[in-house]
Parts: C-alpha cells; sequence; structure tokens
C-alpha cells in the first residue's frame, strides 16, 4: 500500500485499517519525478498536497544570490506538504532530491476526512507537528552545534527516521544525497562537510560513502551530535498513555 | 510551578579553533560557529579580531578604573 510508512512507529497514532483504506482511496494519482526537480514553488496556489511513497524530497528557501538553505527534508512516509492543505500557499519550494515516487492527496478529500473521520484527522495533526517538532531540532542543530555536531546530529536523526520507516538496520542506511546536500543542510561549505566526514570516520563514529551511511559506534555519535531522539515521537510500548486517556475513537 | 529561566548565553571564554584545508580556512567553534573563508577574508577577519579584543580590553580597564 502507498500509505504504509505513514506515521508508522509513531507514538500512539498508529493508523487503523479503516483509516489507512480511506487515506489509500483519497489518493488521486501517483507520480514519478527525476531527481531535482521542483514540486511546488513558494507563492503558487495548491489545491493537493503530496505523500512520499519512495526517494527523498526537501523543501528549501534561497537567499538574494540564489544560494540555497534546505530547511527540511523528507524521508519515504511523509505527507511532505500537508500544511499547504490549510495553507493553500507555501512560504518555501518543495524539491525531490532523488527520483521520487508521490501519491497525491487532493484537498476536497482531505476536506472529507476532517469532516467525516476526527480520528483521523487528529493524526494528519500530528503529522505536521512532526515537521514542526524536527524544524525546532533543526534550528537548535543550526545554532548550537559545531561543524561536527551538526552533520553527527543530522546523521542521528535520518537514521531514527528511517529505521521508523523501515529503511534502516540502525546501523547502517542507504542516504540518496551528496556532501554538497549534507552541506545544505548543515550550514556548511562543502569543503567543511568534507572534512567533518572525514573526522566522523577517523574518529570511528561513522562513514559515509558513496550515498551510504554507516554508524560505527550510534551512542558516541549521537552524544557529539547532542541527538535526543524523543522529539521523533517514535513508538515506545512502555511509555503508552493509560487507556482512560487514550483519544476517544 | 515556575522554575528559573536558564541565562541568556554568555561570551565565549575558549577560543575557536581555525584550520586551513584545500586553500580555505576553516572556522570551527566556539557554540555554533562553522565557517569556511579565502585566506583573505580569514586574514581580514583575524586582524578584526585581534582589534576589536583590544578594544574591548581598554573598555574593560575604563569601567574598572
Amino acid at each position: 500500500m502507498l500509505t504504509d510508512r505513514f506515521l508508522r512507529d509513531r507514538r500512539g497514532v498508529r493508523l487503523e485499517a479503516g483509516e489507512r483504506a480511506r487515506l489509500e482511496a483519497s489518493i488521486s494519482e501517483t507520480k514519478t519525478v527525476d531527481a531535482r526537480r521542483i514540486i511546488a514553488r513558494a507563492g503558487d496556489w495548491l489545491g493537493q498536497s503530496t505523500l512520499l511513497v519512495e526517494g527523498i524530497m526537501s523543501r528549501y528557501l534561497d537567499d538574494r544570490n540564489g544560494l540555497r538553505q534546505l530547511v527540511a527534508i523528507h524521508l519515504p512516509g511523509d505527507f511532505v506538504d500537508l500544511h499547504a492543505y490549510p495553507l493553500k500557499r507555501l512560504d518555501h519550494d518543495v524539491g525531490t532530491m532523488t527520483q521520487v515516487s508521490i501519491a497525491i492527496v487532493p484537498h476536497v478529500a482531505l476536506d472529507a476526512i476532517t469532516e467525516e473521520m476526527p480520528e483521523l484527522t487528529r493524526k494528519l495533526w500530528f503529522a505536521t507537528l512532526l515537521d514542526a517538532a524536527i524544524h525546532r531540532a533543526w534550528l537548535f542543530r543550526l545554532g548550537r552545534l559545531d561543524a561536527i555536531g551538526r552533520v553527527a546530529h543530522f546523521f542521528c536523526e535520518t537514521n531514527v527516521r528511517l529505521q521508523s520507516a523501515g529503511l534502516s538496520d540502525g546501523r547502517e542506511f542507504m542516504l540518496g544525497l551528496t556532501q554538497a546536500d549534507v552541506a545544505e543542510i548543515c550550514g556548511l561549505t562543502t569543503v567543511h562537510v568534507n572534512r567533518v566526514v572525514r573526522h566522523l570516520r577517523e574518529e570511528g563514529l561513522c562513514t559515509f560513502r558513496n550515498g551510504k551511511v554507516e554508524i560505527l559506534d550510534p551512542a558516541r555519535l549521537a552524544r557529539r551530535g547532542q541527538f535526543d531522539p524523543s522529539y521523533l515521537y517514535i513508538d515506545d510500548p512502555d511509555s503508552s498513555p493509560p487507556d482512560d486517556q487514550r483519544p476517544r475513537r | 510551578m515556575t522554575t528559573d529561566l536558564p541565562t541568556p548565553p554568555r561570551p565565549e571564554t575558549e577560543p575557536g579553533v581555525a584550520t586551513a584545508e584545500r586553500g580555505v580556512v576553516m572556522l570551527d567553534g566556539p557554540d555554533g560557529i562553522a565557517a569556511t573563508m579565502t585566506a583573505a577574508a580569514a586574514r581580514g577577519t583575524g586582524q578584526s579580531l585581534i582589534a576589536a579584543a583590544a578594544l574591548a580590553e581598554e573598555q574593560l580597564t575604563g569601567e574598572q578604573s
């Protein structure tokens, strides 16, 4: 199913079978888009949202010299521009980093879900709040961490997100990005990222070669990046709320 | 219940570390500083930092007298 990875393993918001079926039925079409293409431009009116099925997408802003700052990356299972449903116009561009497979959900279908399925609506809301939590972590990364810490934090975060999507075993994952992409994510130059990657390898923390990340020492890498995954709201059976505090269905 | 908020950021007491690689200068730390500069920009930054440090020391001396 196209929505298999959406909110997979997220705390308390796993989709029920009926909710997943409704979301699947809301998809109007699927598309394959080449790498490095713009899906939505800032300011364009949008009447649909995009569920990322395969590949990597990004949100980004350009400065006055045309230099790009990536402000988010999206991984398989992310509802990339669900924000566009209430906003209708985005304040940033959305593009593909790799070749992607996407599913289109028209906003009229989301209208119907909002009216008829409040619990699924709450889960869609959760998805946008999860994006906001990740944005806060990216602010922290850029504002407080040095170059090595930024890259370490990014690799740790991506590992947990991909593991949640079933695309990392927790130690190794394919990341179809270049060092230049990592530079735009971490606010560094490519030469700086190149040195950081070498440092991480020499310190036995992780390697990044040909788009593949191998985490050699997860605990030390997380410590170096001051990474705490709690903001990703990964499902933990031990932390489930008591039955009387679960949302009513 | 309220608790005291953490204090705002304070001036760093540890110097940043500059290194050269592939014809550019990289400045790491303190905190979130991670900059790559050409040699000329790095030299200019260094001279500006040294001049500002001297001025800051004069300001502290003035406050104490």
